[in-house]
């Protein structure tokens, strides 16, 4: 029954292929500040953000983010998983609509939440006042309130993908191990963590994808000096003006982060079959 | 019966409807309906709802919907629907440095007396054939006087090492300040090029801090983190209101007028009801509310000021004199050098 995924395709079709294509497009044309753009066939703009040391700055900035992001939340939110996937009260419902919750506040007031605590006139400083600091600390328009921003926005997807998979993975598994004798890490490292592995890797992935394109975090908690890959392109959109530029970037975005995956998944899956 | 006697109500209320509209004024039936005006959010959109939309336009029965989204996204807007057979608003809002390269696009509907009667009242160094001047203020040096004792008189004084580290920029004014910096460098309005050592020395020597927005540099203000900074003295008027404290000093070197510009886009959805809207932004009652509320200066020559505001805002004769009008079609050309040096190498 192939026309069952007819709508499905017709809608990635027009709303997804089409624009990239269009996008493409626009990404071989060149700059004119006289006129939107001027047609054309050529890689400049890619050679160009490829080979600038400021673009090759942002990318690998973007992609160091990103990955503290992902490793900061596989640590975070394992136990957390563990926890919720093993949990058999009552309560478990509960548990899992607050750990969706923070989803469904925009990222946007998430981040002035993050203002409200890590300003120089915010809460943290004010305690650090009380203990006698007289110079607010720095924290806002940092990379480290950049991680930590996107690591909080993106948590619940790493927590609730862990714990779907830990909860297929039968609990008599890490009591045998216990039984015959295995210490809690091993049980762990050596149970635990080979079976929930795939559930590792489609967090990671999905944690390091939405990290990689992050715009309001970056731009609200880094500030006006720090630089990541989607706030640029937007930037070469509005404010340069200059679209086949900013389309050759969000190119170079899309595939640093399909290649990225690509590689992650493969080491991993390779890695999982060794085991 | 019942349904026959609610059909006859109908009827009866369409052709009242129909005789009504065709005793309408043609130029009235033409301003009637709805039309988006694409403007900036805050006091700006609250100001122009009360004295534009439900003041004027309403009572001409011309409902307007705001569409508040920041001004690039509003450039973005106009330049993608620059081909399409209808624009999404009928009056947009820019500053007139950004509104110049969209005009020059060929985007918007030539400004005539006959669509815009109050075209006449218009201060003539403002007036466009493309846009209509909505308000105007002006760049100035901005300084907390508790702390700053004596009132800077050059925008070279933001380059006196005795306001290391106490120096504000907004990222968003990044053409004003590039322009400053170019002043003080020994370049133009029309030649940025000097400035670029300048805007080094502004980051290394005086350690500058810049801030996303003009807000962020109110609080920064409030709170001692600078004591200097360059803005619209329209800002520094909001701000001092509201308890920052804050004076303006114009520069010797000139004050940086800029104004807000409406225009019509061509393919407006109901241009007729965008004019009608221009002239009534036009009008003596909206020009005062935005210099009471915000302390932006009236485009038209004709509208009432309270003396102290005016005593203010307003520039001397000498000020007047000097100003410095930034060139529209250097900025568009180099655009994007401008905001690359201020990006890759003045904020990295």
């Amino acid at each position: 029954m192939p026309f069952l995924v007819l709508p499905a395709t017709v809608l990635v079709l027009t709303l997804l292929v089409a624009p990239m294509a269009m996008l493409f497009k626009i990404s071989l044309n060149q700059y004119s500040p006289t006129e939107l753009m001027v047609e054309a066939m050529s890689g400049e703009n890619y050679l160009q953000a490829i080979s600038d040391p400021y673009y090759q700055n942002v990318l690998v900035t973007t992609v160091v983010v990103a990955l503290l992001c992902t490793l900061i939340c596989v640590i975070l939110a394992f136990p957390a998983a563990y926890w919720l996937a093993r949990m058999q009260s009552r309560w478990k419902s509960t548990v899992t609509v607050l750990t969706l919750f923070p989803l469904l506040v925009g990222g946007v007031v998430r981040a002035a939440g993050w203002i409200a605590l890590l300003g120089n006139e915010g809460a943290l400083n004010a305690l650090f006042r009380l203990f006698g600091s007289t110079e607010p600390v720095q924290m806002m328009y940092t990379p480290a309130a950049v991680v930590v921003g996107t690591s909080a926005v993106v948590l619940p997807y790493m927590i609730l993908t862990l714990s779907s998979v830990i909860e297929s993975i039968s609990r008599q598994t890490e009591e045998a191990a216990a039984n015959l004798g295995a210490r809690p890490l091993t049980v762990f490292l050596r149970v635990l963590l080979p079976q929930a592995a795939p559930g590792v890797l489609a967090g990671s992935v999905l944690v390091f994808i939405l990290s990689m394109n992050a715009y309001a975090t970056p731009v609200l908690l880094g500030g006006p000096s720090f630089a990541m890959l989607a706030p640029a392109i937007y930037d070469q959109f509005t404010r340069a003006g200059n679209w086949p530029f900013g389309a050759a970037l969000a190119f170079m975005l899309l595939t640093t982060t399909l290649v990225l995956t690509a590689l992650v998944s493969l080491g991993i899956t390779r890695g999982l079959k060794r085991a | 019966m019942n349904i026959v006697k609610l059909n006859r109500r109908q009827l009866l209320a369409s052709t009242a409807a129909i005789a009504a509209a065709a005793a309408m004024p043609r130029s009235a039936f033409a301003q009637s309906g709805s039309m988006v005006a694409s403007v900036f959010g805050g006091d700006y959109a609250d100001i122009l709802r009360e004295a534009v939309d439900l003041g004027i336009m309403e009572p001409m029965g011309v409902e307007v919907i705001q569409d508040v989204i920041s001004g690039e996204a509003r450039q973005t807007k106009l330049r993608t629907e620059l081909n399409s057979r209808r624009s999404s608003m009928d009056v947009a809002v820019l500053a007139d440095l950004d509104m110049f390269p969209i005009a020059e696009l060929g985007a918007f509907a030539p400004i005539t007396e006959a669509d815009v009667p109050r075209l006449p009242a218009v201060i003539p160094a403002l007036r466009k054939d493309y846009a209509i001047p909505q308000i105007y203020s002006y760049i100035a040096i901005l300084y907390n006087p508790a702390v700053v004792e004596t009132p800077p008189t050059s925008y070279a004084d933001l380059w006196d090492p005795k306001y290391k580290g106490k120096v504000g920029v907004s990222d968003i004014l990044h053409m004003a300040t590039s322009a400053v910096a170019a002043i003080v460098g020994g370049g133009s309005v029309s030649d940025f090029e000097p400035g670029h050592k300048k805007l080094l020395e502004l980051r290394d020597q005086q350690e500058v801090r810049i801030y996303p927005s003009n807000e962020t540099i109110a609080a920064a203000l409030q709170s001692g983190e600078i004591w200097i900074t360059v803005n619209y003295v329209a800002r520094a008027y909001s701000w001092k209101n509201a308890g920052v404290p804050i004076e303006h000093a114009v520069a010797s070197e000139g004050a940086i007028p800029i104004a807000f510009e409406m225009a019509v886009p061509k393919n407006a959805r109901n241009p007729e009801a965008g004019f009608a809207y221009l002239n009534a932004a036009l009008s003596p009652a909206a020009q005062s509310a935005f210099t009471t509320k915000m302390g932006y200066l009236p485009t038209v020559t004709d509208a009432e000021l309270d003396p102290d505001i005016a005593a203010q805002l307003s520039l001397s004769d000498e000020d007047q004199s000097r100003l410095l009008q930034l060139d529209y079609t250097y900025l568009m050309e180099n655009n994007t050098a401008i905001l690359d040096f201020w990006t890759r190498e003045f904020k990295a």
